[in-house]
């Protein structure tokens, strides 16, 4: 039960949303963590497995087969959402060692098995108490909600999982704003609380066991201290100590502003070219939600710059940010920072993915002369930003910049396809590669890098979702 | 999409398994028979609760109740009539981790034709939710079963125990 934790309402930003900017998520190497962190996550599921087993008397009828196949539901659903929690708790072990990407996705395959568990968990309790009791579906479910006060708060946390399962499926998540999404997701604490009681006062394993019960409660208690902990108490502290403010905002381009943000003992975060932070304005449009963006300037102990390219709602309002408004910054989060292996270096952006690129790119050593190549791949010359900095930095770094302009379609090639790279950048085996931008571009681009020779542990990606 | 199909897939056949396992359909209709199917209720919360809420009552209803019986069931008026005749039986009171389960049996020749409670665990709220759900349920497939032999109620383990030893003891007073 120790990987088990979870978000709290506040600041919530699921990290592969459409928010806007690069949403730091890919990461390359160290593969231990993540299995081990599923590991412990399948241990809590046995240990779970193991307390129904205790608790389950021998079954002699399906009407008891099927409550008690209910019952495992039910208990590996609850456990289940406690898990999905503590995922998106921000634990900072979790943050580094899986990284919100890889945990952004895990929260979302996870959720729709859970609910799955919870929707069986419901059927098979209808229909074993009603083979038992020999009635039928719909009377024996009107005589559950009705019977039991606590069967009922459990009743309305299922529809409300329903309703969050409909606004978050595919086909309706694309017609429905991020604003709508997000708000409708955080009924699912609602939900949480209210399917709690039931566990206790039907549940068969805890009926019978106090122990049971402690464990239980400690381990919501433990997730909810998380969360309040990471998720809310953190962020105010850190609020508190570096007093992040908005200094200004600058337009890069037609729908992408800078914000340049100004704070006391900024180097104390230790922050890192490529890493990210999630940031709540508080301002009254941007007050409710906190979305990830990665720095885009190398970090200074008196100012960070983020660059945010409008594509919600949310980074609609940032070029309206006035000076002074307050930040309450999370971070930094990310791996993805220069490895500074003395390799040669390859550095692959799409489109706003240039942010974390832009700011390792001008951290990369000049002792690194002449081994340093950028390549830029933009849908259309509009969408170029800092192409003054780039320039700049590549002169003083006898870097080279190679700027490719226009969709797949329009250039009639795919310039990231593994005989264009190679074309362009001879002995690329030699070199260490970074990618950042749409999840189909890094795609294209890491697999012709690993066709070109290049070994996963030197390349580093982060893929931002929309 | 089949990873989603697989680890679906994995956790039914999973569960189906261990239900599998659990499972053997209810045959003998034997005292010991009957024991056999509490004991696992009985003894896995015994692990973490007393267990010498429920043991004692399982050893002394063969012993005590016929004391008990005598008084109550002429008490309820039942009679010492013979075989034609309704005769009502009071079952041993069985001390559950949530108070005391009774029940009384009325017997018309050698069929039970009624089970009453007389007392019902009486632990707050909880125990009362779950007993009107458990009761009911228990009652039917006892009166169906003409014996002690019936399954517990899952969620109502305690309150199942209870029953099935208080009814078990008054089967025996009738000498059924």
């Amino acid at each position: 039960m120790t990987a088990a934790t979870r978000p709290a309402p506040g600041p919530v930003a699921p990290a592969a949303t459409r928010a806007t900017g690069p949403i730091p998520m890919g990461r390359s190497s160290r593969p231990a963590m993540p299995s081990v962190v599923l590991a412990v996550i399948a241990a809590g599921a046995l240990a779970v497995t193991g307390l129904w087993w205790k608790d389950t008397p021998t079954i002699s009828n399906v009407g008891n087969a099927l409550v008690s196949a209910g019952d495992i539901l039910g208990l590996l659903a609850a456990y289940g959402f406690v898990v999905l929690v503590g995922l998106m708790a921000r634990i900072p072990p979790l943050e580094r060692g899986v990284g919100a990407d890889r945990l952004a996705r895990w929260h979302a395959m996870g959720g729709r098995y859970v609910i799955t568990l919870v929707t069986g968990h419901v059927l098979a309790i209808i229909w074993g108490y009603s083979v038992i009791a020999h009635e039928s579906l719909t009377h024996q479910a009107i005589s559950l909600v009705t019977s039991y006060t606590d069967v009922l708060y459990a009743t309305i946390a299922f529809f409300l999982l329903l309703l969050i399962a409909a606004i978050s499926a595919t086909a309706v998540r694309r017609r429905v704003s991020y604003e709508t999404w997000y708000y409708v997701h955080l009924l699912t604490y609602a939900s949480i609380a209210l399917a709690f009681s039931h566990q206790f006062a039907q549940g068969p394993s805890f009926v019978s066991s106090l122990d049971a019960r402690i464990a239980w409660s400690a381990m919501y208690a433990v997730v909810g201290a998380l969360i309040l902990w990471y998720r809310f108490i953190t962020p105010l502290r850190m609020l508190a100590r570096h007093r992040f403010t908005v200094a200004g905002v600058r337009e890069e381009g037609p729908g992408v502003v800078s914000v340049y943000i100004t704070g006391r003992d900024l180097d104390a975060m230790r922050a890192e070219p490529g890493q990210f932070f999630r940031w709540r304005f508080l301002s009254r449009e941007l007050l409710w939600q906190s979305h990830p963006y990665s720095l885009s300037a190398m970090p200074r102990p008196d100012m960070l710059r983020i660059t945010v390219k409008a594509r919600g709602h949310h980074s609609g309002s940032m070029a309206h940010l006035r000076p002074g408004t307050r930040v309450i910054a999370e971070g930094p989060y990310g791996a993805f920072t220069p490895s500074l292996s003395g390799r040669r270096v390859l550095m692959i952006a799409g489109g706003v993915g240039i942010t974390p690129i832009r700011a390792m790119f001008a951290a990369l050593p000049r002792r690194m002369n002449d081994g340093i190549t950028l390549i830029y791949r933009a849908s259309h010359p509009r969408d170029v930003v800092f192409k003054n900095e780039l320039d700049a930095i590549a002169a003083d770094r006898n870097a080279r910049v190679y700027y490719i302009i226009g969709s797949r379609e329009h250039l009639g090639y795919d310039p990231l396809a593994p005989e264009e790279l190679s074309h362009l950048i001879p002995g690329l085996q030699r070199y260490e590669a970074y990618v950042c931008g749409p999840v189909g571009m890094t795609r294209t681009a890491v697999e012709s890098l690993r066709d070109l020779g290049i070994r996963r542990r030197h390349i580093h990606h982060e893929a931002f979702d929309f | 999409m089949l990873r989603a199909v697989l680890a679906l897939g994995g956790t039914a056949a999973g569960i189906a398994a261990l239900i599998a396992v659990k499972f053997h359909p209810a045959a003998s209709s034997t005292l010991a028979g009957s024991q056999s199917l509490m004991s696992p209720s009985a003894s896995a919360p015994a692990a973490t609760a007393p267990p010498a809420t429920t043991h004692p009552a399982a050893t002394s209803s063969a012993a005590k109740p016929s004391a008990k019986a005598s008084s109550s069931s002429g008490g309820t008026g039942g009679g010492t009539g013979q075989s034609t005749t309704a005769r009502t039986f009071t079952g041993a009171v069985d001390n559950t981790q949530y108070g005391p389960m009774q029940v009384a049996i009325t017997v018309s020749g050698k069929t039970i034709t009624k089970i009453t409670v007389v007392q019902q665990t009486d632990n707050g709220s909880e125990s009362q939710s779950i007993d009107s759900m458990a009761l009911p349920k228990l009652t039917s497939e006892a009166l169906a079963a003409q014996n002690a032999n019936i399954d517990a109620v899952s969620g109502a383990s305690y309150t199942s125990a209870g029953y099935k030893q208080s009814l078990q003891s008054a089967i025996d007073m009738a000498g059924l």
